[in-house]
C-alpha cells in the first residue's frame, strides 16, 4: 500500500516535471493551452475540457474537446465579474457545456483564465485530492500562458507599429511623387495604387470637382452609372468622410453599385474632389487610422493636382500677355510718331490703348505741299487678329494715298480687298478725309466709322457720308464723298466708339450727347487742349472703371 | 534614385515575370507597363517571381490589385514565389496572403497553373 502510494507520487511528480518542460519550452499560446487541456483531461479521464482566458476583462474561448460543434459560437459573452461571486470564488457558469468541474488560472492573484472539465470516465466525483492536483498543474501553467500572451500582445503591437510605419512610408514616397512635373494623370494613378494596395480594393473612382462640372478620373465602377448618379446626386456637398452605414442610408445610389466608403479631397477644408471605395477584399472594415491615411494621402494629390492647374493657368496667362504686348506693339509702330503740322489747320491726335489692345487706327499722312490725308479706323476685334488686320489696312491706306486715286476709288479698292483677305466676320469701320491746306478744303468718305463732329458757330455737322463698312462684302456701289468749305475756328472731332462707349462702374456709357454738349463748349480752345478736356472728361466719368477699349481721338483746328 | 527593372520568361503558356530592385510609387509605372502589355498579349496567366526584389512599397502593391481581377476574369491569375522575408512581411501585413497564392520556389507556381486545367 505504502508502496503504491510512493510510485502514484512519484509518477505524478514526474508527469508534473514533464509537463512544465513542455509548456515553457513554447511561447505559442495554442499549443500551450492544448497541452494544459489535454494533460488535465487525461489526468482525470475527463471526456470534455475547454478553456477560456481573460482578454481585457472579457472571457474568450480559446480552446474546447469533445464538445458539440456549436459549442464555441454559443459561448455567451462574458467578463471576469460576471463569473466571480461575493466570496471571489468561480461562479458555476459550466451549464452549456455540460461541465462539471471548473477553476481558475491564476498567476500572483490575477485571474488569467479558466479551465471547464467535463465528468470523468469512470462517473466518479472529482476529488479534493483531484481539485488540488488541476490547481498544481494550473499554476505551472500560468506562467507559461501569460508569458505567450505577453508575446502576443507584443506581436500585435509590434503589427500595428509596421502597418503604421508602412502607411507613413507610403505618404512619404508619395509625397516625393506628387513633385509638380509630374503629369496629373500619373499622380492620381498613383493615388489610386497607393490605397488599392494598402487596403486591397479592386473597385474605386477618384472624382475632382472642376469649374465646369465633376471630371471622373479614374472608375472602376461601372462608367454610365456612375454619371448619372452624379447627375442627380448633390457629392459636391460632401465635406467629410462616408462610411458604410451613411452611405446606405443618405448616398444609397452610390452603395447599391458598391461603394462603401467615401474620403473628400480637401485643400484647406474645401472639398475639392472624392475618393470613392468599394469593399476590401479582405473583408476588414476601415478603421479610423486607415481613412485617416486615405484622407492624407487624397489631400497631397488634389495639392498637387490644383498646383498643376493654377502653374497652367499661369502659364497661360502669361502667354496671352506676351500676346498682348506683341499686340501693342504692332499697333504703336503703326501709328505715327508725329503729327504732321499745315499752315492754317493745326492737328493734334492720341491714341490711349486698352490692356486688352483693341484695333483702333489713325493716320495723317503728307500728300504733296497743299494736301493731306487724315484717317481714322476701328478694326473689330481684339489683341493680336486685330493688329494684324490694322496693319492690313494701314498698307492698303498708305498705297492708295500714293496713287494718283480719289477716295471713293480708294475707299473701294481698299474694302475690296480687305473682303477678299477677311474671315470669320471680322470688320473695319473706316473714315478718311483729304484736306486742302490752301483752300481750307475737306472732303471725306465715311465707311460706317462714328460720325466726326464739326463744330462751328455753336452748331454740330457731323460727316456721315459714303457707305458701309469695310470687309463685309466687295463694294457694289461707290462709296459717297462729300466736300466741305472750312472756316476759321472750325473744329473738327475724330474719335473712335472707345469715347463714346467708355463705361463706367454703373455700367453707363459716355454718350455721344456728353461728348457733343462738350465739344459745343470748346470753340476757344487749341486742338491739343481740347484732346486733352475730352480726355480729361472721359476719365472723369469713367472714374477709375476699367478701360475695356482703345480711345482714339484726332483733333483738327482751322486756324 | 532608386532602380528597378523587370523581365520575362515563358514556360508552355505561364509568363514568369522576374522584379529586380526597388518597386516603389516611384517605380510602379514599370511594372504596370510590363503588366499592361501582358495583358494586351491575352496572357493572363502570371508568376512573378520576386527572388530580386529588395523593397515593395503600397504603390506597388497596388499595381497587384489592379490587374489581378483581370486575370481572373480570364481564367488567369498572379502567382508569387520566392520573396525575401523583408518583401513578405509587407505582403503578410496587409493581407494579401488571403487574396493571392504564394509559392517557395517558381517550379511550384508554374506546376499549380498546369493542375488548375
Amino acid at each position: 500500500m505504502i508502496v503504491t502510494d510512493s510510485l502514484k507520487i512519484k509518477r505524478n511528480l514526474n508527469a508534473l516535471v514533464e509537463f512544465s518542460k513542455a509548456i515553457n519550452s513554447s511561447l505559442d499560446l495554442k499549443f500551450i493551452l492544448n497541452n494544459v487541456l489535454l494533460t488535465c483531461m487525461g489526468k482525470f479521464l475527463a471526456t470534455k475540457g475547454a478553456i477560456a482566458i481573460n482578454e481585457k476583462g472579457v472571457i474568450k474561448l480559446m480552446i474546447s474537446k469533445g464538445v458539440s460543434a456549436d459549442f464555441e459560437e454559443n459561448f455567451p459573452v462574458i467578463t471576469v465579474k460576471d463569473v466571480i461571486n461575493e466570496s471571489g470564488k468561480l461562479k458555476s457558469i459550466t451549464d452549456s457545456g455540460s461541465f462539471v468541474c471548473s477553476e481558475f488560472i491564476q498567476a500572483s492573484e490575477k485571474h488569467i483564465g479558466i479551465i471547464f472539465l467535463g465528468e470523468k470516465l469512470n462517473k466518479t466525483l472529482y476529488s479534493n485530492e483531484d481539485i488540488q492536483f488541476l490547481k498544481t498543474i494550473l499554476n505551472i501553467s500560468a506562467t507559461a500562458i501569460q508569458n505567450s500572451m505577453v508575446i502576443n500582445e507584443l506581436k500585435q503591437v509590434n503589427r500595428t507599429l509596421d502597418t503604421r510605419i508602412n502607411s507613413l512610408n507610403s505618404l512619404f514616397e508619395l509625397s516625393k511623387e506628387f513633385g509638380l512635373f509630374s503629369e496629373s494623370t500619373k499622380v492620381s494613378k498613383l493615388l489610386i495604387y497607393s490605397i488599392i494596395g494598402q487596403f486591397m480594393i479592386s473597385k474605386y473612382a477618384v472624382l475632382i470637382f472642376e469649374k465646369d462640372g465633376i471630371n471622373i478620373i479614374e472608375s472602376k465602377f461601372p462608367m454610365d452609372e456612375i454619371k448619372s448618379i452624379l447627375n442627380n446626386t448633390d457629392v459636391e456637398s460632401i465635406i467629410s468622410t462616408v462610411e458604410k452605414n451613411k452611405l446606405e442610408k443618405q448616398y444609397n445610389s452610390l452603395f447599391e453599385i458598391g461603394v462603401e466608403q467615401v474620403v473628400p479631397m480637401q485643400i484647406q477644408g474645401k472639398t475639392k474632389g472624392l475618393i470613392l471605395l468599394g469593399n476590401r477584399l479582405n473583408k476588414q472594415q476601415f478603421t479610423e487610422s486607415d481613412i485617416e491615411f486615405i484622407y492624407s494621402v487624397g489631400s497631397l494629390a488634389i495639392i498637387s493636382l490644383e498646383n498643376k492647374r493654377l502653374f497652367k493657368e499661369e502659364l497661360e496667362k502669361h502667354k496671352l500677355e506676351e500676346e498682348l504686348d506683341l499686340a501693342r506693339e504692332i499697333q504703336r509702330n503703326l501709328l505715327p510718331q508725329e503729327i504732321v503740322q499745315l499752315h492754317n489747320f493745326e492737328i493734334s491726335a492720341e491714341n490711349i490703348s486698352s490692356n486688352q489692345v483693341g484695333g483702333d487706327y489713325f493716320d495723317v499722312i503728307r500728300k504733296d505741299e497743299e494736301n493731306c490725308y487724315i484717317a481714322i479706323a476701328d478694326v473689330s476685334g481684339k489683341g493680336v487678329p486685330a493688329a494684324l488686320l490694322m496693319a492690313n489696312l494701314q498698307a492698303l491706306l498708305k498705297s492708295a494715298c500714293r496713287q494718283n486715286i480719289s477716295l471713293v476709288e480708294g475707299t473701294g479698292m481698299i474694302n475690296d480687298l480687305i473682303s477678299e483677305n477677311v474671315t470669320g466676320g471680322k470688320f473695319i469701320t473706316f473714315f478718311w478725309a483729304s484736306i486742302n491746306d490752301k483752300n481750307r478744303t475737306i472732303s471725306y468718305v465715311n465707311a460706317g466709322h462714328n460720325p466726326p463732329l464739326l463744330v462751328r458757330d455753336g452748331k454740330i455737322i457731323k460727316l456721315r457720308k459714303g457707305g458701309m463698312i469695310l470687309g463685309v462684302m466687295k463694294t457694289k456701289d461707290p462709296y459717297i464723298t462729300e466736300t466741305l468749305q472750312l472756316q476759321k475756328n472750325d473744329l473738327l472731332v475724330f474719335f473712335t466708339d472707345g469715347i463714346t462707349e467708355a463705361m463706367n462702374n454703373e455700367q453707363n456709357e459716355y454718350s455721344d450727347e456728353r461728348l457733343e454738349k462738350l465739344v459745343l463748349s470748346l470753340n476757344n480752345k487749341s486742338s491739343k487742349e481740347v484732346l486733352k478736356l475730352i480726355q480729361a472728361d472721359v476719365k472723369n466719368f469713367t472714374s477709375g472703371a476699367i478701360q475695356s477699349d482703345d480711345i482714339t481721338l484726332l483733333v483738327l483746328k482751322v486756324n | 534614385m532608386t532602380e528597378f527593372n523587370t523581365s520575362k520568361k515563358e514556360i508552355g503558356d505561364v509568363n514568369v515575370v522576374y522584379l529586380n530592385g526597388f518597386l516603389d510609387a516611384h517605380t510602379a509605372p514599370v511594372l504596370e507597363d510590363t503588366f499592361s502589355s501582358l495583358v494586351e498579349q491575352n496572357k493572363f496567366k502570371l508568376v512573378v517571381n520576386l527572388k530580386e526584389l529588395d523593397y515593395i512599397s503600397s504603390a506597388g502593391l497596388g499595381v497587384f490589385m489592379a490587374f489581378i481581377e483581370k486575370m481572373r476574369e480570364n481564367k488567369g491569375d498572379i502567382k508569387l514565389t520566392s520573396m525575401n522575408e523583408k518583401v513578405f512581411n509587407i505582403f503578410d501585413l496587409l493581407g494579401f496572403p488571403l487574396l493571392y497564392e504564394i509559392f517557395d520556389n517558381e517550379e511550384d507556381a508554374v506546376k499549380k497553373f498546369s493542375g488548375d486545367n
